[in-house]
């Protein structure tokens, strides 16, 4: 059994944090996305693995590169859709295979539930399936996939993930897979519904904080970074090399955190929190129920509550991050998100900022006092003065 | 500049032994050859790079196997010339990287007592020496041989009836690997860590025996210990991984390989004569000499510390009187010249200091002290990361010196790498690929920058383009300029913005297409350059560090649109080991 593994896309609606990297790549516990599928195949015992890249293929390629198992890339050149992603890697495919989203979360069970069954689809009711591909089915058959419908006519998306024979991709005339799936069934062909289990998209950047909990979860607690001894951490804490906690700081768990991590004295870390490598957090900070990607600074007498932090940003201090519910608009459509803050990279905010449900940019400057809220700040590069 | 591969153990050993040398292509590609030892010695070797697939390895039966892969230096690369060379009987099969000096008198010398020598080239005496002392015992006439050899040597030797692979090494890296139930010689660790990790480093005067379950190392006659290394490079490292070329590979890793380095060096005393030194010498070759450039504008500004730079080759003719101490910095550890600078300073009282990528290389035994860049194997001719490690060791020298004045700029530096990766650099390409010449212009530290960008340039793209002190350039070069002639500018604010600003003007007001690298929200710079490239930091340090990037970028990207051969660009080997 083969896998492909689509992380050729953008993710524009994960915008700003997909400027800089695809949404395959933006880590979700201090993992970029991709490597929770790809661990779910390799527990199957699925060991040829073909990942399509394009946007930013050279980040994706670095990325495969550290990891252990070896991990076959393809190049699709322009981002024309799913079907098309899976055409440039048809020249590898030689035997039943699996067609995966590389920006998706999903469990091994899943996986060995649908390897069992040829020519299938996994499935998963979804309380907002307007934004998936609505699976019409009969039985355990599937008769038609609908696109991100405006009114759904039933709440089973299909999850991305197929069981396919090497015979399919004499369907795929259409760079859309759903299309092509679709082309297949009107000539006759099959498709079965295999239920999945744990499945999580994130749609939008504020889904990343779910996505993040849900895998914080599962963590499995390690110490080898430097505590002080009056220190405190409870729960399941995975605490990286050469991370360094200081006194009278409590971490509660589930929380990661990343090699060469600081985090100063008197400061409350967790739950949910993730925090990447090199991250610094300075004296009397609150964070809890945050994303915080690599290098990322906090200053001292900080709190922050469901934040998205981008690789390097730093915020100043006496920084608070509070949850707010604005109205934003998303590629054309107008949402309601709730969170904190979703910030993008190399952001810097100077002492005393207030964020509450913003949305900020990459590169974007604030200066002491400032109040963000909403998409005062989302382009990348402004200056709020 | 060769390389050898040796492996006993299994009966593949020459798919094995090839597979070896095709990660030693990057030491000298221009013929390749192997010898295996089975019933009877068998040999194949041809001029050229080792083909993918179609080179027939059939006919070499046995479990033990030597091969080579060539850089000429005696004798024109052809198939007559490859390595392995016999003996007049056929019976011993010699490979060797290095240099034998006193060939040519051997060689007269054998002629007359019979032997028929088929190449032109050093080795081949080799060859016939052993034959003629050889009686059934492999390693007892190697040694009996190796006293009248002359010269730098890594040599791998088989023998008909001897089950034995016999290495020696004079001056030329040469490194055991040992497997499970395998061994294997190699001129670095590259082909050998795929199968083990454990290596020895042998020493000058080393020969080391390897039999099917055990090697055995003498020097001079009497069996010595050698330290046995547990190598922590992965595979991983040394794989190009997706990547449709090393360059490119090596350049995306630079943002690891600088915090990397500067990770590595501060769990490191710093060697006292460091701290002490009143003055700094620094010689270097290539890549590396512009890197101690960067060194010395900082060491001179920041440190208040005297600093000179000299070309290794320059250096070792023509030493200026030495006083203080004396640097030598090489990726490799390999290079001759800078090998030898060192060994003059030593000559002279100067304490050294070694700079450099590879553990156990020449250099770092030569050396009073070494400081290891820790970039990991670089394979691509053109040198990316090791430019960058070099940067890091020399920046984190000089927080040191300062104090840690500057360690936070160090600490947050690779951003600016990650930064510059992303960047688009299509308009700059295409105003450069057609361009037969090109300058590259920039002051302070940033002279430098601009030299190393323009080598990169030339090695990879073999478009003609010139580094330049921007002030340099009304003095000559100016007359060169016109709208073919592109010009690379980095102008960042500081001291020299002014100037630098009033030099472009010049540059545009004679037609010259102008690729401006200026502080993002650089209007001016915006509106009078062709082609303005954003760095993401203007700051020193991590302005250095963006600018070096995309000078790399912007000669991989034009490169590769001309469809150049970038990771073994013509006429160029990775490590220079002969003058």
């Amino acid at each position: 059994m083969q896998a492909v593994i689509l992380a050729a896309g953008e993710g524009r609606r994960l915008r700003p944090l997909t400027k800089n990297r695809p949404k395959a790549l933006i880590p979700v516990a201090n993992k970029p996305i991709i490597d929770y599928p790809i661990k779910a195949l390799l527990e199957c015992g699925i060991r040829d693995i073909i990942v399509v890249a394009g946007y930013r293929k050279d980040h994706v390629k670095r990325h495969l590169n550290s990891l252990d198992a070896p991990i076959k890339v393809v190049e699709q050149k322009n981002q024309l859709g799913t079907g098309d992603a899976l055409r440039c890697a048809a020249p590898q495919i030689r035997e039943n295979f699996l067609v995966l989203p590389g920006d998706n979360l999903i469990d091994a069970l899943s996986i060995s539930r649908i390897m069992a069954r040829q020519n299938s689809v996994l499935v998963k009711d979804h309380p907002y399936p307007s934004n998936f591909g609505v699976v019409m089915a009969e039985g355990d058959m599937v008769r038609s996939i609908i696109e991100k419908p405006e009114h759904a006519p039933s709440f089973s998306v299909s999850t991305g993930i197929y069981h396919l024979t090497p015979d399919f991709l004499s369907h795929l005339t259409d760079n859309s897979l759903t299309d092509s799936i679709n082309g297949m069934l009107e000539r006759g062909g099959h498709l079965g519904v295999v239920m999945a289990g744990e499945w999580h998209d994130a749609v939008y950047p504020w889904d990343l904080l779910a996505l993040n909990k849900k895998v914080l979860r599962e963590t499995s607690p390690a110490k080898s970074g430097a505590i002080d001894r009056t220190a405190v951490i409870r729960g399941p804490v995975l605490l990286g090399k050469g991370a360094t906690v200081g006194p009278f700081t409590v971490i509660y768990g589930p929380a990661v955190i990343g090699p060469g991590a600081e985090i100063g004295s008197h400061c409350a870390i967790g739950p949910f929190v993730s925090m990447g490598d090199r991250s610094k957090i300075d004296p009397f900070t609150l964070i809890r129920h945050s994303l915080l990607m690599e290098d990322v600074q906090v200053g001292s007498h900080s709190r922050v509550t469901e934040a998205v932090i981008g690789e390097g940003s730093a915020f100043g201090d006496h920084t608070t991050v509070e949850p707010g519910v604005p109205l934003v608009e998303i590629e054309g459509t107008l949402i309601r998100g709730r969170f904190g803050c979703i910030v993008g990279d190399h952001v810097r905010a100077d002492p005393l900022c207030i964020f509450q449900g913003a949305i900020v940019g990459n590169d974007v400057q604030i200066r002491g006092g400032k109040m963000i809220s909403g998409t005062d700040a989302c382009q990348d590069g402004v200056v709020v003065v | 500049m060769c390389g050898v591969f040796g492996y006993i153990g299994g009966p593949r050993a020459a798919s094995i032994v090839l597979e070896g040398l095709r990660k030693l292509e990057y030491r000298g590609y221009d013929s390749f050859g192997i010898a295996a030892l089975g019933k009877t010695l068998h040999v194949a070797k041809r001029q050229g790079r080792i083909p993918e697939e179609g080179f027939d390895i059939r006919g070499l039966a046995g479990n033990a196997a030597i091969g080579h892969t060539r850089w000429a230096t005696h004798g024109v690369p052809n198939d007559t010339n490859a390595h392995p060379h016999l003996d007049c009987t056929g019976k011993i099969a010699v490979v060797h990287n290095g240099v034998i000096e006193n060939f040519a008198v051997l060689k007269r010398q054998l002629q007359e007592r019979g032997h028929r020598f088929l190449s032109d080239t050093d080795t081949e005496v080799i060859a016939h020496l052993i034959e003629e002392v050889y009686e059934g015992d492999l390693p007892a006439a190697v040694n009996a041989v190796l006293p009248a050899l002359e010269g730098s040597y890594a040599i791998l030797a088989l023998a008909k009836g001897d089950k034995r692979i016999v290495a020696a090494r004079n001056r030329s890296t040469l490194v055991i690997g040992i497997g499970d139930d395998a061994l294997f010689a190699a001129s670095d660790m590259t082909p050998i860590l795929e199968h083990t990790r454990r290596m020895v480093v042998l020493e000058d005067g080393d020969v080391a025996t390897l039999a099917p379950a055990s090697v055995c190392i003498t020097n001079g006659g009497a069996p010595v210990d050698r330290e046995e290394e547990i190598v922590q490079w992965s595979v991983e490292d040394v794989r190009k991984g997706g990547f449709r070329h090393f360059m490119l590979k090596e350049i995306f890793d630079q943002p690891a390989v600088f915090s990397e380095a500067v990770r590595a060096l501060r769990n490191e005393e710093l060697p006292g004569i460091i701290r002490d030194a009143g003055r700094v010498t620094i010689v270097a070759c290539g890549t590396s000499y512009h890197a101690a450039l960067v060194f010395r504008y900082l060491l001179e500004e920041k440190c208040r510390v005297p600093a000179r730079v000299e070309p290794a080759s320059e250096f070792r003719y023509y030493p200026p009187p030495l006083e203080g101490l004396v640097i030598g910095i090489s990726q490799s550890g390999e290079t001759a010249d800078t090998l030898t600078a060192l060994q003059m300073a030593k000559a002279r009282a100067c304490p050294t200091l070694a700079i450099v990528n590879v553990v156990g290389s020449s250099i770092t035994r030569l050396a009073d002290a070494s400081l290891f860049m820790n970039a990991g194997p670089e394979i691509s001719v053109a040198a990316t990361k090791s430019f960058v490690a070099e940067l890091a060791v020399f920046l984190h020298l000089v927080d040191v010196l300062k104090g840690g004045a500057c360690a936070y700029e160090l600490d947050s530096a690779h951003l600016a790498i990650e930064e510059a990766l992303l960047l688009d650099l299509t308009p700059a390409v295409a105003c450069c690929r057609d361009a037969t010449d090109i300058f590259f212009v920039g002051r302070g530290p940033f002279y430098p920058i601009a030299l190393e960008g323009a080598l990169k340039m030339k090695e990879t793209s073999y478009i003609h383009a010139e580094g330049y002190a921007a002030g340099e350039l009304k003095h000559g070069p100016f007359a060169l300029l016109s709208p073919e002639t592109p010009v690379v500018a980095i102008c960042v604010p500081g001291e020299t913005y002014g100037v630098m600003a009033s030099n472009i003007r010049e540059m545009k007001a004679r037609g010259t297409p102008l690729i401006v690298l200026g502080q993002k929200d650089d209007r001016d710079m915006q509106e009078i350059s062709d082609v303005f490239i954003p760095l993401p930091f203007a700051e020193s340090i991590a302005g250095l560090l963006s600018a070096t990037v995309i000078m790399q970028l912007l000669a991989y990207h034009t490169a590769d649109a001309l469809g150049r051969d970038i990771d073994r660009p013509r006429n160029l080997a990775k490590s220079v080991t002969v003058e």
